[in-house]
């Protein structure tokens, strides 16, 4: 089965410094891949490399076997990725249904909509993570769990073929966690593949069929849960060396 | 040759009246991000300062420069404190408009209070040159290019080294954090406003001594310094002597090899290469 | 009848009306009216670019004065009639809109303003040295003596600018813009093409101006370098978009509507200080009313005179 998407070698540099070193690896469909590491790991760049934000300093991306690398990140969006931002970037002066309009309207399945249509479908996926009662109020009149709904469901409206999900957990309680896994979970299951970026250790492993670790740029660990969270190298960076 | 040498050198003086006259632009918006349409019509007013206490109590320009300087710098706090203070927050295009409002006020109540007559500042030293090889030097113009130098260098050293300077740089970086430290933004925002203005006044005491002033010259020194700030930079106060000095000296040169009105676009034209090219400026840190 | 169907059946009642005017209005009525008409095509061609896209030009009287000398380089150096003239303009305008909208548009917030207005000033001082556009001295165009005419030119071009903003409301395009104005980073990566979608606002606001500028040429007869591409216009377009409300449909029509009568008034009623107190009310307004006479009328009803209090406690230091 060829992966969905495809990261050969990425590196990024930011004048001097290497965010993101020779990363390789694949995304299936129908899974959900957690990636971890330290802060300053390279996590957010990663996201950003794969959605268009920022350009590789070398290295090649594959989506569906098509090369987007010198893709703009409005043709990655239209192709079918989507992502949701770790500083959440929803549309301030806009309602919240329209904020998820606009991904409705650009998105994957978006040329052919009307405004109407385009509101409908965003009220759809404003049900599905459970912001429905929510839609007329204003984007930045949202508090910060709602938000990171509303970043998800603007990235659901697009129809993604693959979701990137930067830290959509940060700052949750408990509940709301397990609520964001769900969704996660349903939003494989209508047959988006989902990459998920996250620090709560715990709640990704419940959630990952695969787990992929990054320090200091590079990638150090890909493969089940269990395989990577008992790897030597990863405990080693979280927690540092055992002192014996 | 020699021609040339000459058109270089009035090209470096005016630069130097150029670096102070944008100065006081380029800090309020490299600082408090206060884009001020009216910066040249302070400027004019300075001007007018400085012609009024030479014309009717004798006072050199030169010599009155801190006359001149304490009392537009009381104008500028009092105009941030009571006006601009009231929209800093507001999107920033409000600064624009507002700052267009005030360029209009000024510029009216002048030509009320000062008719549209062209004025210039003489005193008895203005004819006089001092001769270097083949290259003259206008005296004036030389006095007015150093006062500006200094100027520049001593507002870098403050906003640097001085325990001031640097308050109001943190403020303006984060007023929530400045806030916490005892400082009070209000004051500080009008204090750097204040300075800027006080520096325009200078500059108008300058510019008033080496050329003509009437009421409606602020628009177009505003689009000077304008220009002047974003060649040179904003993040580097020692940015306007750079973009000074480049505007001077092309105007210069092409006011000899082309025309007078090809000054202008020439300015312009490096403008907007400048803005697509390297909108940090040439002394800025790239972005 | 309900609400939006109110609006629009008051809106066409109004634009009757001010059809009418020619009718019994007087002469100066008449003049001041299409002054006022093509003013406010201004500030609502302005309202595509810096409303509804979020990018504030400074330099749209660039796109007047093409639009302006298009006419009057067709007209009087060619003899050619006014419409050509006025495609002339047009076509001179969308290309200079891809051309130096590509790069500026690069730029953000200030620095766009800035990039523009540096644009403007370029603009006048090259074209007072190109030879078919008769330099300094300027042109001199055939003259029409129909004000009529030209007035009823003038309300066409509004309304259809009018319409041009109203379709920008409901269209994906106009989406799309509103989506670049809030976060033009968030829109690009929902799949709008944010290049294409600026330079097309920037070349759409771009036409509309320079058609008004070949309707103004033709009706003074007359244009110079400084006169056509006038720095004035800018401020005064903004203003009275800034005024009327931007990214309101009606909103800039409205200021344009009011500031115009204002100044009129003033400079009939106390001519010295006219100018002045221009300037007081744009203080004033930016002020007491940052978001417009739109934003006033939508919100005056629940929230009354404190509306203008909560402006200043919202937004000062």
């Amino acid at each position: 089965m060829s992966p969905l998407l495809n990261v050969v070698g990425v590196t990024r540099r930011f004048s001097g410094l290497v965010a993101v070193n020779n990363v390789s690896f694949s995304l299936f469909e129908r899974e959900i891949l957690g990636v971890i590491g330290p802060n300053g790991a390279g996590k957010t760049t990663l996201i950003s490399l794969i959605s268009g934000t920022i350009p590789p300093t070398s290295g090649e991306i594959y989506f569906e076997s098509q090369p987007i690398t010198r893709f703009h990140a409005y043709r990655r969006g239209r192709l079918g990725i989507g992502r949701t931002f770790q500083i959440m970037q929803p549309f301030p002066g806009l309602s919240v249904l329209d904020n998820v309009a606009v991904g409705a309207l650009f998105g994957h399945t978006g040329s052919g909509r009307t405004l109407a249509n385009a509101r409908e479908h965003a009220r759809e996926q404003l049900h599905f993570v459970g912001l429905g009662n929510l839609s007329n109020r204003r984007a930045d009149e949202l508090g910060g769990p709602a938000r990171k709904r509303l970043e998800l469901a603007k990235a659901l409206a697009m129809e993604p073929k693959v979701l990137l999900c930067d830290e959509v957990m940060a700052g949750l309680n408990l509940v709301e966690i397990d609520e964001v896994i769900e969704i996660i979970r349903r939003v494989r299951d209508r047959g988006i593949s989902v990459l998920v970026i996250e620090h709560v250790i715990k709640a990704i492993k419940r959630l990952s069929d695969r787990l992929l670790v990054l320090h200091h740029g590079e990638k150090i660990a890909d493969g089940t849960p269990d395989t990577v969270l008992s790897d030597e190298r990863v405990v080693e960076a979280y927690l540092g060396r055992r002192r014996e | 040759m020699a021609l040339l040498a000459q058109v270089l050198l009035n090209g470096v003086l005016l630069g130097g009246l150029y670096a102070i006259m944008a100065l006081g632009l380029a800090l309020v918006w490299g600082v408090l991000n206060i884009v001020n349409l009216a910066h040249g019509a302070f400027i004019m007013l300075g001007g007018y300062l400085a012609w009024h206490l030479f014309t009717d109590l004798g006072i050199d320009p030169f010599l009155g420069l801190p006359i001149t300087a304490v009392a537009m710098f009381a104008l500028g706090y009092v105009v941030q404190r009571g006006l601009l203070n009231f929209v800093v927050r507001a999107p920033m295009f409000n600064t624009l408009l507002i700052t267009f409002g005030i360029e209009v006020v000024i510029t009216y109540l002048a030509q009320l209070a000062f008719s549209a007559d062209f004025r210039t500042i003489n005193p008895g030293y203005a004819g006089n040159n001092v001769k270097l090889g083949s290259v003259i030097i206008p005296e004036v113009r030389f006095i007015a290019f150093a006062v500006a130098i200094v100027l520049t260098l001593g507002m870098w050293i403050f906003l640097l080294k001085t325990r001031l300077g640097r308050a109001i740089r943190a403020t303006a970086q984060n007023l929530v954090a400045a806030r916490l430290y005892g400082v009070e933004p209000r004051h500080l925002y009008a204090m750097t406003f204040g300075i800027g203005i006080g520096l325009a006044g200078i500059a108008g005491s300058l510019y008033g001594a080496v050329s003509q002033i009437n009421p409606y010259i602020g628009a177009a020194l505003t689009a000077k310094c304008f220009a002047i700030s974003i060649i040179g930079g904003l993040d580097n106060p020692l940015g306007v002597i750079v973009g000074g000095i480049v505007l001077g000296v092309i105007e210069s040169l092409a006011l000899l090899y082309v025309g007078a009105t090809f000054g202008d676009v020439a300015s312009f034209c490096v403008l907007v290469a400048v803005l697509i090219i390297r909108p940090s400026g040439l002394l800025g840190r790239t972005a | 009848m309900t609400k939006p169907r109110l609006a629009i059946v008051a809106t066409a009642l109004v634009v009757l009306l001010l059809a009418a005017i020619p009718w019994f209005g007087s002469d100066v009525v008449v003049q001041f009216g299409i002054s006022t008409l093509l003013l406010a095509v201004l500030a609502q061609s302005w309202n595509i670019i810096g409303g509804y896209c979020g990018y504030p030009s400074f330099g749209n009287s660039t796109f007047y004065g093409l639009g302006s000398y298009g006419v009057a380089i067709a007209m009087a150096q060619w003899n050619l009639p006014f419409a050509v003239g006025m495609c002339l303009g047009a076509a001179l305008a969308v290309i200079f809109a891809f051309l130096l909208g590509l790069p500026v548009l690069r730029l953000k917030g200030h620095y766009f303003a800035i990039a523009t207005l540096a644009l403007a000033l370029a603009m006048t001082a090259i074209v007072s040295n190109v030879g078919i556009a008769g330099q300094n001295i300027g042109l001199v165009l055939p003259p029409l003596n129909n004000d009529f005419l030209f007035y009823e030119l003038s309300l066409g071009l509004l309304v259809i600018a009018t319409l041009v903003v109203f379709w920008l409301t409901k269209s994906r395009f106009g989406f799309g813009l509103i989506a670049i104005r809030e976060n033009e980073e968030a829109a690009a990566v929902m799949g709008v093409n944010t290049t294409l979608y600026k330079v097309l606002a920037f070349a759409l606001s771009g036409l509309f101006t320079a058609l008004a500028g070949g309707i103004h040429a033709y009706w003074i007869t007359f244009l110079d370098p400084d006169s056509a591409f006038d720095i004035g216009l800018n401020v005064k377009m903004i203003i009275m978009a800034v005024f009327g409300g931007p990214g309101s449909v009606l909103g800039p029509v409205l200021g344009a509507f009011v500031l115009s009568a204002i100044s009129e008034v003033l400079a009939s009623e106390i001519t010295t200080v006219a100018g002045l107190f221009f300037g007081v009310v744009v203080v004033a307004a930016v002020v007491l009313m940052p978001r417009g006479l739109a934003d006033l009328s939508r919100r005056f009803k629940s929230e009354g005179w404190r509306y203008f209090a909560n402006n200043i406690k919202n937004y000062r230091l």
